[in-house]
C-alpha cells in the first residue's frame, strides 16, 4: 500500500473525529476564554490541548485554574479521570512494538479514547503499513483537537451557528466500530460485558465518575470468566 | 517575572500533561518485553478492545443526561433512534463515514426540532 492511499485512508477514518473533536474542543476553548479573563488565554488553550488531548480533562482543567485547585488535587483528579488511558496500551503492545521510538513515543502520547478505538479497529495486515496509518490517523485527530479548543478559546462566546447536537458523531463512531468488531464472533461477549458495566457504573455514579467504577466491573467479569473467554481468543487465532 | 496566575496555568497545563502521559505509556514501559508480559494481561488486552469501546458508547450515550433530567432530553428517544440506525445502516453496508453522518444528521434534526 502506497503512502498516499495510507493518508487518504487515514484522514476518512478521522472524519467522524474531526466532528466531533472540533464542536467538543470549541466547547472546551469557549468555556475557558469565558471564564479565564486573560489576553493570552488563547495562548493556554493551545498549550493545553496541544500536550494533554484529552477531551473530558479540558473542561476540568478550565475549573482548576479558575478555582486555584492545589496542585497535587489536580494530579489525583487527572489520575482518575484518566486512569482508563492505562489500559488502551495493552491490545496495541504488539501493533506498536516494531515503531522506532520516536513513532512509538508519539503514538503512545496522542492515544485519546477516539484515537484507539481508531487504531485498535485498524484491520491492515502489512506491520508498517499499519504504524503509518495509526501516525497519521493519531496527528489528524491531534489536529481537529488542537484546532477546535484553540478556535473556541479564540471565538469565545460568539458561536454562528447551530451545532447543537453535533457530538453525537463521536457516539456514531463509537457505535460503528463497535459494530465492526462484533462481526467477529469472539468480541460479542467482552462487547455485551463492557456495556453492562458502563450501565452498572452509571446506575451507581454520575456520568463523570461512571467509567472507572465501569473499568473495575469488567476487568472483575473478566477475571472470573477468564476460562471460559480464553478460549474462544487462543482457539483459531488469526494475529 | 511571572505573575501568580500565569505560573499557576502553566503548572496545571504542565501537571495534567504529565499525568496523563504517564498514564498511556504505563503499559509500553511495563511490558515492554512482549515474552515477559503475563498471560493474564495478554487476555485482558485482547478482551478489553471490544469491552472499552462498547462502554465508550455507552458513556457517549449517557452523557447527553449530564445537565439535562431524562425527561427533559426526550427519555433516550433521540440517542436510542440516532444510535439503531448507525449500528443498522453500519452492520448492512459497511461504510463507516456513511453511518456516522447519517446518523449524526438524523440526532441533530431530531433533538433541534422536537426537544
Amino acid at each position: 500500500m502506497n503512502r498516499k492511499k495510507i493518508i487518504s485512508q487515514a484522514f476518512s477514518a478521522s472524519l467522524p473525529v474531526f466532528m466531533g473533536y472540533t464542536a467538543m474542543g470549541m466547547a472546551a476553548g469557549i468555556l475557558l476564554a469565558g471564564k479565564i479573563q486573560r489576553p493570552d488565554i488563547v495562548f493556554w488553550a493551545f498549550l493545553s490541548s496541544l500536550t494533554s488531548i484529552s477531551g473530558a480533562l479540558q473542561f476540568a482543567v478550565v475549573d482548576w485554574i479558575g478555582n486555584h485547585t492545589p496542585l497535587l488535587d489536580v494530579a489525583l483528579l487527572t489520575l482518575f479521570l484518566n486512569m482508563r488511558y492505562a489500559m488502551y496500551g495493552l491490545p496495541l503492545l504488539k501493533k506498536f512494538k516494531h515503531a522506532g521510538f520516536w513513532k512509538k513515543s508519539y503514538l503512545v502520547w496522542s492515544l485519546t479514547d477516539e484515537t484507539f478505538a481508531l487504531e485498535a479497529a485498524s484491520t491492515i495486515t502489512d506491520k508498517k503499513a499499519d504504524i503509518r496509518y495509526c501516525l497519521f490517523v493519531a496527528f489528524f485527530d491531534h489536529l481537529y483537537w488542537v484546532t477546535g479548543v484553540t478556535f473556541g478559546a479564540v471565538a469565545g462566546k460568539f458561536l454562528p451557528f447551530s451545532s447543537q447536537g453535533i457530538d453525537f458523531a463521536m457516539t456514531a463512531l463509537f457505535l460503528v466500530v463497535l459494530t465492526d468488531q462484533c462481526r467477529e464472533k469472539r468480541n460479542r461477549i467482552p462487547a455485551v460485558i463492557g456495556g453492562l458495566s458502563a450501565i452498572a457504573g452509571r446506575i451507581f455514579f454520575s456520568v463523570d465518575n461512571m467509567l472507572i467504577p465501569a473499568m473495575v466491573m469488567m476487568s472483575a467479569a473478566f477475571i472470573c470468566l477468564r476460562k471460559n473467554l480464553s478460549r474462544n481468543f487462543s482457539a483459531g487465532e488469526t494475529e | 517575572m511571572m505573575d501568580s496566575q500565569t505560573l499557576n496555568i502553566l503548572l496545571v497545563i504542565f501537571v495534567t500533561a504529565t499525568v496523563t502521559i504517564s498514564l498511556r505509556a504505563l503499559p509500553f514501559l511495563l511490558f515492554a518485553d512482549e515474552k515477559k508480559c503475563p498471560a493474564v494481561i495478554t487476555y485482558i488486552g485482547k478482551v478489553l478492545s471490544p469491552a472499552a469501546i462498547a462502554m465508550l458508547a455507552v458513556y457517549c450515550l449517557l452523557a447527553v443526561y449530564r445537565e439535562q433530567s431524562f425527561a427533559d432530553g426526550g427519555f433516550g428517544i433521540p440517542e436510542l433512534t440516532a444510535g439503531a440506525v448507525v449500528v443498522l445502516l453500519h452492520w448492512w453496508k459497511r461504510n463507516p463515514l456513511l453511518s456516522i453522518i447519517c446518523g449524526t444528521a438524523l440526532y441533530m434534526l431530531i433533538v433541534q426540532n422536537f426537544f
